[in-house]
């Protein structure tokens, strides 16, 4: 076969794409296995039982997730299938509400509204648990989530989005898991840094 | 990296490329016109592309893998405006002949 | 005219429609950043958002599929199979989108559960279209598919192009499977939507144009069907070899294994290198017909497609395509900016180059020129690279303050927002995005009347 012939090239795209497909498939597989839940990147569910932090690792270059001691969301430990009812709510609660087009997760969506990969970790939850009146940062959440027009910080008002009392608390609970991901360390320096105007 | 070399090393590979393709454009122009100003043109401009991934390599925080990668893309640059060009040249003539 | 070709003129038709709509959802979606009070309380953001680009994949998805039922017909030289089903069932597409664009705009939401995913809002980017007119789309895509294959297989003829085409829609039609789990595991989740989106615009979309292009350089150029196909080969092998694995430069953050740092960026850093060839074979084309044709603005929107490929894919998604960039630029209007400018260069253009080669064909012209569509080209392109520039100028700012000064917090992110460089982008971005308009009304009227002006000006524009 020569350069000049179609058949030439047709069977260099042919054996590009399957050769291509083929790593794709293997690497896949393997990754699906690194993102379960328990798996090497992802925790279980129930580390929402759990405190998390996020702190630079040496090793790696990059801040990770750090699982500590107990730390019950809402002040109530939940079993395996609880916490999975509670991320299975909070997803759909995303979906139903189209949260993905005003938000990030893992920096994926619209950019109208904050990341919140990190959401359970920010630092700004002290300043709404002051503001709601609320004891501990998950209550704060759930307030502000069930009436986010109440609470203006700046000139974008989050807007209220009809959420139940057992929708928030599932939300909450889903930010908090999503929180523990291991993601190579998106987003840099969270809560490390000050911000400046 | 810091926020300044994030700005830095974001616009040189935007203009790494950019250098790129404007070679390959005024490469391709001169080879038409058969213009001896614009061959030179088109090696200026790869000049400036060599320069810019000097830059990168030698300025930008990344580690030595992704420059290597830097430098052989831009051999890979450099070679693809004249191969396409000659290929381009072959096929269409064969159709004349055949 | 064959059936399938005034099928096509149809599906071309809505697509210009829908392109409008995505018009007038983007520019509310950019006052919202101007005026956070824009309708409060009665249409928010994310229905504005899910509106523009939900639009624009359906205008482009509806732009391939009547170029090639516009193409099929004379490639096969008979009608095409089951061309009945696909003229019912372009009337049922059409009507569910209004269905769905109306419920996204009036419901907006439901609870969260099963029924507001089948039939509101499934709330996931791009395919937040709910489960019913997602099984829409299956059946209007499995009869398109349907239509070129049960031809292909009843003449017994299939040319290189034709083959590249029908080896494509069946991962087309695959991977629009994603459209319908709600998997629980957001990493899990964006994995499998990767593959959707990914290998939707970043491949088999990029093997679609590449057919469509085929044909619109063989009917604009009169380009042998040998040296087409042989560069369409090359194509295919080029842009999938290093898109397939570069899906990875997607895996970056979502919680996958940090391998794909290193893969994901080698393939897309890859990315531009056919893009570049594509280039040099489009310059030398125009050169070698000294910029002569018989339909100007056909030719020229061809020539924006190679240019903005390039720019809007190649420059603009080097710049962030390498994770240590990347990692800061993720999620912004960085990446808005290069998202605007690649699928207008990819795609929009490709499209709006067939459009009017099939106005002149429709008029039976030996050539198409004028002035109005000087100024849509001029005004479309302007406004957009406008936008794009200023989407750069608020990316930069938002990066920089953001996310490698302020670390990515809530307050960080104000700090972004409200910082005076990405403001102004902001503004510039709605004022590009006027112009932008401005262009796209004088696109349609250029495609209503062109052709059609008195003789003179059709005389003026042969001598051109």
């Amino acid at each position: 076969m020569h350069v000049d012939d179609p058949a030439f090239w047709r069977a260099g795209a042919i054996s590009t794409v399957a050769i291509m497909s083929a790593v794709l498939i293997m690497l896949t597989i393997d990754s699906l296995a690194a993102i379960s839940p328990g798996g090497s990147n992802v925790p279980r569910y129930t580390v929402i039982n759990q405190h998390i932090d996020y702190k630079f690792d040496e090793n790696r270059g990059n801040d990770v997730p750090v699982i500590g001691g107990p730390e019950p969301l809402f002040g109530k430990a939940v079993d395996a299938a609880a916490a999975e009812a509670l991320i299975d709510k909070g997803k759909m609660v995303i979906q139903s509400r189209a949260c993905i087009d005003c938000h990030t997760f893992f920096g994926n969506g619209a950019y109208y509204a904050p990341d919140l990969t990190k959401a359970w970790l920010d630092p700004a939850w002290e300043t709404w648990q002051a503001i709601t009146g609320a004891t501990t940062r998950e209550d704060a959440m759930v307030k502000f989530l069930m009436n986010p027009e109440k609470y203006r910080v700046w000139t974008r008002t989050m807007p209220n989005l009809g959420l139940t009392q057992q929708e928030a608390e599932a939300t909450v609970a889903y930010l908090k898991w999503m929180a523990s991901v291991d993601t190579n360390g998106f987003p840099p320096n969270f809560g490390h840094m000050q911000s400046k105007q | 990296m810091s926020e300044i070399s994030l700005l830095q090393s974001a616009l040189l590979l935007g203009l790494y490329v950019a250098l790129a393709g404007s070679y390959g454009l005024v490469y391709t122009i001169a080879r038409l016109q058969d213009a001896l100003i614009l061959h030179r043109m088109a090696c200026i401009l790869y000049g400036l592309h060599g320069l810019t991934a000097i830059a990168i390599v030698a300025w930008t925080p990344l580690q030595i893998g992704w420059k290597g990668l830097i430098v052989a893309s831009s051999a890979a640059f450099l070679a693809i405006p004249p191969i396409t060009w000659r290929f381009l040249q072959r096929t269409h003539e064969n159709e004349v002949r055949g | 005219m064959y059936r399938s070709q005034q099928l096509a003129v149809k599906y071309l038709a809505a697509a210009i429609a829908l392109f409008g709509i995505m018009t007038v959802a983007g520019l509310m979606s950019a006052y919202y950043y101007i005026n956070p009070d824009f309708l409060f309380g009665i249409l928010h953001f994310n229905i504005a958002k899910i509106l523009h680009i939900d639009t624009m994949v359906i205008w482009l998805l509806m732009g391939f599929m009547g170029a090639i039922y516009w193409f099929l017909p004379e490639e096969f030289g008979r009608e095409l199979v089951g061309i009945r089903l696909a003229e019912i069932l372009f009337y049922v597409f059409f009507g569910a989108v209004a269905v769905v664009a109306v419920v996204f705009i009036v419901v907006q939401y439901g609870n969260s559960n099963e029924t507001a995913l089948w039939f509101i809002n499934q709330g996931r980017k791009y395919v937040e279209a709910p489960r019913w007119a997602a099984i829409g789309v299956v059946v209007v895509m499995a009869v398109f598919a349907y239509n070129v294959i049960g031809t292909a297989y009843v003449t017994r003829r299939v040319t290189g192009i034709t083959a590249v085409l029908m080896i494509d829609l069946v991962p087309l039609l695959v991977l629009y499977l994603d459209a319908f789990p709600a998997i629980s595991n957001m990493s899990a989740d964006l994995f499998w939507w990767w593959w959707l989106v990914h290998l939707w615009v970043e491949a088999t979309w990029e093997v679609l144009i590449g057919c469509i292009m085929a044909w619109t350089l063989m009917q604009l150029l009169g380009t042998s069907r040998r040296i087409v196909e042989l560069w369409l080969y090359i194509e295919v092998a080029l842009v999938l070899g290093t898109g397939i694995l570069g899906l990875g430069h997607h895996y970056f953050w979502i919680g996958a294994p940090s391998y794909w740092l290193t893969i994901g960026g080698l393939f897309s850093a890859l990315e531009p290198l056919p893009l570049l060839g594509m280039v040099v074979h489009a310059v030398y084309d125009a050169g070698t017909h000294h910029m002569k044709t018989t339909n100007r603005p056909a030719f020229y929107w061809l020539l924006a497609e190679a240019f903005g490929n390039f720019l809007g894919g190649g420059v603009w998604g080097f710049m962030i395509t390498l994770p240590q960039v990347n990692l800061y630029a993720h999620g912004t209007q960085w990446t808005v900016s290069h998202g605007h400018f690649a699928f207008w260069g990819a795609y929009a253009c490709g499209v709006l180059s067939v459009i009017y080669l099939v106005v002149q064909k429709l008029r039976g012209l030996d050539h198409l020129g004028g002035t109005l569509w000087k100024w849509s080209f001029a005004a479309l392109n302007l406004g957009l690279v406008g936008m794009v520039g200023a989407l750069l100028v608020s990316g930069f700012a938002q990066a920089f303050v953001e996310r490698a000064i302020g670390g990515s917090t809530h307050d960080a992110f104000i700090a972004g927002q409200t910082n005076p460089w990405f403001v102004e982008g902001m503004v510039t971005r709605f004022i590009f995005g006027l112009l932008f308009a401005a262009g796209y009304v004088a696109l349609v009227w250029d495609l209503l009347t062109i052709g059609r002006r008195a003789p003179v000006l059709a005389a003026a524009g042969a001598a051109e």
